[in-house]
């Protein structure tokens, strides 16, 4: 083939795909388990992306200001609650290290594979996720309060 | 491990419900943020991921909500084919909102870009503002001093005493100042509307032509003595002084001239010639006459010895004797022409003067044919003089003017006041008037135009010598083919003053 100039090599590879033809496969199958991982690099991605908005807020020096503060305090609770939530879909949907099962109208039964307690008391704290989500969104709503307040003693200052 | 349910559900419905109002709250923040500053691009990435984070709110907490309905009431099978779609749309939403946030730096550049260059622009809106502002108030400066200037100008043609004309390249007037609508005679919307050019103001066709053709050749006129023609026919002996202006700014050419009446001026010019000149020959002739006067009265009076003898040539004698009598009138008229000759002043009516005049010629068969009128001032015409002396002079003013019209002429004699205090005396002829050549030499002793033997030429220059010593004046206005006017000034007398 190497004694052949590049443009032949292209005419001699076609040929040979036309006499000997072959099963192709351009739609491959997905697995459940996609879902999950689908999942949790979303989680890891929002993570980042909250981590890249702290660190960008600090080198920008805003968080001098009490509205940028309270976002980049938003960003770390989302952080925290990204944490818990890669942690407990971990434990539950991927290693299916934990399980939890609805007994009755309220009571609930976890199993964990190993029957550690703290890993039971952990998983249980842990499905208490808001704990974390709604202080993370209060800092935004305190934030862009703070932002905003700024801005309107910005523009009256102006028009003074 | 068996554990309560309640805390983990209480807090999994009411954390979503909380999410779900507090993104809403939130997003209406951002919202009013973008509002009050659209151009900033921060507020609309804010108002980007609190739009995100609301979609991620209400399809986790919906999606929580619904989980624990279906499992609380046994519909575990349902929830798990919800399941992975509720769980799908919470990863894109919670994606979408990281894939924004990632993007923070980037809008906070632009953003700075944005007010950097809202600045720039507003600093130079503001420079832009001042030199704007500067420029109106140059404007304003010299708008104010150009009008200042032009108020100045207009004030200086408006007001000036002399004749201020602008013309156009076709010397076609555009502007004339009141000096000149006085001097000419014409009304302004006459010169103006009719397109009327300088050159209609002058008395003679080549007059202008000269002054013409020296503006084109000069571009300048300066101090041009010339003679102006206005619509009653009177003439003005005027000065004119002019030049071409190129104009500014793309302006058409125009001529300006400055016209300065000097009819006064030369009239008293020549009347101080004309007075120096009878004062020489009042010198000379009172010399002549005083040398003259003693032969002729011993001539006369070895006539009048000879004429009681009766001797044959008795008839030349007579002959002797009259032109010696001639010769002694012409002697006498030459020492009161000289002012040698002693008056008496006393108080005089102008009116009896006149009309003593008036009705001696008009019983005179010589002007039985000559209409003479006589128009008396109503008001008080008396001056201080002697009434022979003034009977003289109008006598002569009035026999001048019948022999001006020959035997079918008006005459008009008034007696008036001027303002000045002073009395008139107008005589007018419609008679043949007064060659303009001769009009300089009418009061020269010995000057006439009556043919020999009919005047001595010493009537009209006895007459001025006697109106000068009464403090007055006699004016000559004629026209030749329309006739002639004489005005003596005298002065008049008001409370036994002169006035």
């Amino acid at each position: 083939m190497l004694i052949f100039k590049k443009k032949y090599r292209v005419v001699l590879a076609v040929i040979l795909i036309l006499l000997c033809p072959f099963d192709l496969l351009a739609t491959q199958m997905h697995s459940s388990s996609e879902g999950i991982i689908t999942h949790q690099i979303g989680h890891i991605f929002f993570l980042f992306s909250m981590l890249t908005l702290i660190f960008t807020i600090k080198g920008k020096k805003l968080n001098t200001q009490r509205g940028w503060q309270s976002i980049q305090y938003s960003a770390f609770f989302f952080i925290l609650w990204n944490l818990n939530v890669i942690t407990t879909h971990f434990l539950d949907n991927q290693i299916y290290a934990v399980k939890l099962e609805t007994i009755s109208f309220g009571t609930l039964k976890v199993f964990t594979k190993t029957g550690s307690p703290l890993l039971t008391w952990l998983y249980y704290l842990m499905k208490l996720d808001h704990l974390l989500s709604i202080p993370a969104m209060i800092f935004l709503y305190k934030g862009l309060s703070n932002l905003l307040s700024e801005q309107r003693k910005m523009a009256k200052g102006v028009e003074i | 491990m068996t554990f309560s349910s309640i805390p983990i559900l209480s807090v999994d419905i009411l954390g979503s419900v909380a999410m779900v109002i507090i993104a809403i709250f939130a997003l209406h923040k951002s919202k009013r943020l973008r509002d009050l500053d659209p151009d900033n691009a921060v507020f609309l990435y804010l108002l980007w991921i609190c739009t995100g984070i609301t979609i991620f709110s209400i399809s986790r907490s919906f999606g929580h909500i619904l989980r624990q309905v279906l499992i609380l009431t046994g519909n575990t099978d349902i929830w798990k084919e919800i399941s992975p779609y509720s769980g799908s749309i919470n990863t894109v939403t919670f994606m979408l909102v990281g894939l924004i946030t990632l993007f923070f730096n980037q809008i906070w550049n632009i953003n700075v870009k944005i007010l950097s260059s809202r600045a720039k622009t507003e600093e130079a809106h503001i420079k832009l503002r001042d030199m704007n502002h500067t420029l109106e108030q140059k404007v304003v400066e010299r708008t104010e001093k150009l009008t200042s200037s032009e108020h100045k100008c207009r004030r200086i043609f408006e007001q000036s005493l002399d004749t201020i004309i602008v013309t156009d390249s076709d010397y076609k007037v555009l502007e004339i100042n009141p000096a000149g609508i006085e001097l000419t005679g014409y009304s302004r919307d006459e010169i103006i509307m009719k397109n009327m050019i300088i050159g209609s103001f002058f008395g003679d066709d080549s007059e202008w032509n000269r002054i013409n053709d020296k503006i084109e050749s000069k571009e300048y006129l300066l101090n041009e003595e010339t003679c102006f023609l206005r619509p009653d026919n009177e003439t003005l002996m005027v000065m004119i002084t002019g030049g071409v202006d190129y104009g500014a700014f793309g302006f058409a050419r125009t001529y300006h001239f400055i016209i300065k009446n000097v009819n006064e001026k030369k009239q008293m010019e020549r009347q101080i010639a004309q007075a120096d000149k009878l004062a020489a020959l009042g010198e000379l002739s009172a010399c002549v006459a005083h040398e003259i006067n003693n032969p002729l009265g011993i001539i006369l009076g070895y006539t009048q010895l000879l004429l009681k003898n009766k001797l044959t040539y008795h008839a030349d004698l007579k002959i002797i004797e009259k032109h010696v009598q001639n010769c002694r009138r012409v002697v006498s008229d030459l020492l009161v022409f000289s002012r040698k000759g002693s008056t008496k002043m006393s108080l005089v009516d102008v009116n009896k003067v006149v009309n003593g005049v008036f009705k001696f010629l008009n019983k005179h068969p010589d002007f039985k044919n000559i209409e003479i009128n006589f128009n008396p001032s109503n008001e008080s015409v008396e001056t201080q003089g002697n009434m022979q002396e003034l009977v003289q002079v109008v006598l002569n003013l009035v026999i001048n003017a019948c022999h001006a019209v020959d035997k079918n002429g008006i005459i008009d004699i008034e007696t008036s006041r001027a303002e000045d205090e002073r009395i008139l005396i107008t005589v007018s002829d419609n008679g043949k008037g007064i060659e303009k050549k001769n009009l300089s030499r009418i009061f020269d002793p010995f000057f006439t135009t009556k043919p020999v033997g009919e005047g001595t030429g010493l009537g009209l220059s006895v007459g001025y010598g006697i109106i000068k010593r009464h403090q007055g004046d006699i004016r000559i206005k004629s026209r030749e083919g329309i006739g002639t006017t004489f005005t003596v000034n005298l002065p008049a007398m008001e409370n036994g003053y002169l006035g």
